[in-house]
């Protein structure tokens, strides 16, 4: 729960790192699933070998989808100013969580929907909460430093059950401070959602459909 | 020039250029090159990829995703690497079944080790469009 975190999140200049921590709320979404039961798991981290070994290695299916990449295709180096023009944003649709509905029983969804602004981040929730199952689970990352205008972009990869390596691959900035507030009004036609402290710069959680 | 049909090899292929259709390599090893644009769905013993693939990709062994790479589509396999950077958009079913044994060592005028050009070894006659 309190993780090592070597990079600085305010810093403005992108220097590439990796550091580990320790998530709890991967481990309670892992910790979640029926004994025996293969799940079906979105990563919106863009694949990586250590998840889909983690992942499939468990028995699971892994669906990847790498968000990141798509807004770096569709809005160019500046997401907030690309993501403005309409085409820009509807072509991002267009391409990301192009799957039936209820299609997974958990969706990583990382730290993507930061640098969404509205109403892209309205229908991205959208799709995340359609093609996630009834009950099915989303991991959700926020960064929590109220005052930092540009922050990291992380590819994530998952150590074990319990521990994350987060890759930097770009420093940009965000579309918003997200309060617990401001998260709860985004999910608010989700079941529930269960926030974890952190010492760290990144605040977690589980929203359950 | 793209090749577009159904391609049959019975030997270790390449494609490095545009192929549309499907690729079956039962058996044997597929390498699609740094060069290479397919739309198709690809079968094969192995298959290494390098350059940009649309479509289901099933390796009865390994698929081998180089940090080049784009791929979307859905993957079925025994065991799967794939480098950093890489572009994978799909599904991953990993499948324990046992490998299938390589083939003996081939005849004299064959080289199972030495990828032939997509040209060489096209079952039915595909239709080419420049």
């Amino acid at each position: 729960m309190f993780g090592s975190h070597k990079t600085s999140h305010s810093d403005p200049a992108h220097t590439p790192s990796a550091s580990t921590r320790k998530s709890s709320g991967l481990d309670q979404v892992f910790s979640s699933f029926p004994p025996n039961e293969s799940q079906s798991i979105l990563d919106m981290s863009g694949a990586s070998q250590a998840n889909i070994s983690f992942i499939t290695g468990l028995g699971h299916r892994l669906s990847s989808d790498d968000v990141i990449g798509t807004m770096e295709q569709c809005f160019g180096t500046d997401f907030l100013a690309g993501q403005q023009a309409a085409a820009n944003a509807q072509r991002f649709l267009d391409q990301t969580l192009r799957f039936h509905d209820d299609s997974f029983d958990v969706a990583l969804v990382w730290d993507a929907l930061q640098f969404l602004a509205p109403p892209l981040i309205d229908q991205v929730i959208g799709e995340l909460l359609r093609v996630v199952k009834p009950g099915g689970l989303m991991l959700v990352f926020f960064n929590a430093d109220e005052h930092a205008s540009r922050i990291p972009v992380y590819n994530y990869r998952i150590q074990d059950q319990k521990n994350l390596m987060q890759v930097s691959r770009s420093a940009l900035q965000r579309s918003q401070f997200f309060p617990n507030r401001t998260v709860e009004r985004l999910f608010e036609k989700a079941a529930s959602l269960k926030f974890f402290l952190t010492r760290d710069s990144l605040r977690e959680v589980i929203v359950r459909r | 020039m793209t090749l577009k049909g159904q391609i049959f090899a019975r030997e270790d292929l390449t494609i490095d250029g545009e192929v549309e259709g499907t690729v079956e390599c039962h058996e044997h090893r597929l390498t699609i090159g740094p060069n290479a644009r397919v739309q198709a769905s690809l079968k094969a013993r192995e298959i290494v990829i390098h350059g940009s693939i649309q479509g289901n990709v099933e390796a009865a062994d390994k698929i081998d995703i180089k940090k080049e790479a784009k791929l979307v589509g859905d993957i079925k396999t025994s065991r799967i690497v794939i480098e950093d950077g890489a572009y994978f958009k799909g599904s991953i079913d990993i499948s324990k079944s046992a490998v299938p044994p390589r083939p003996a060592p081939a005849g004299a005028n064959q080289t199972a080790n030495s990828p032939a050009p997509v040209a060489a070894v096209a079952a039915s006659a595909p239709s080419v469009t420049k």
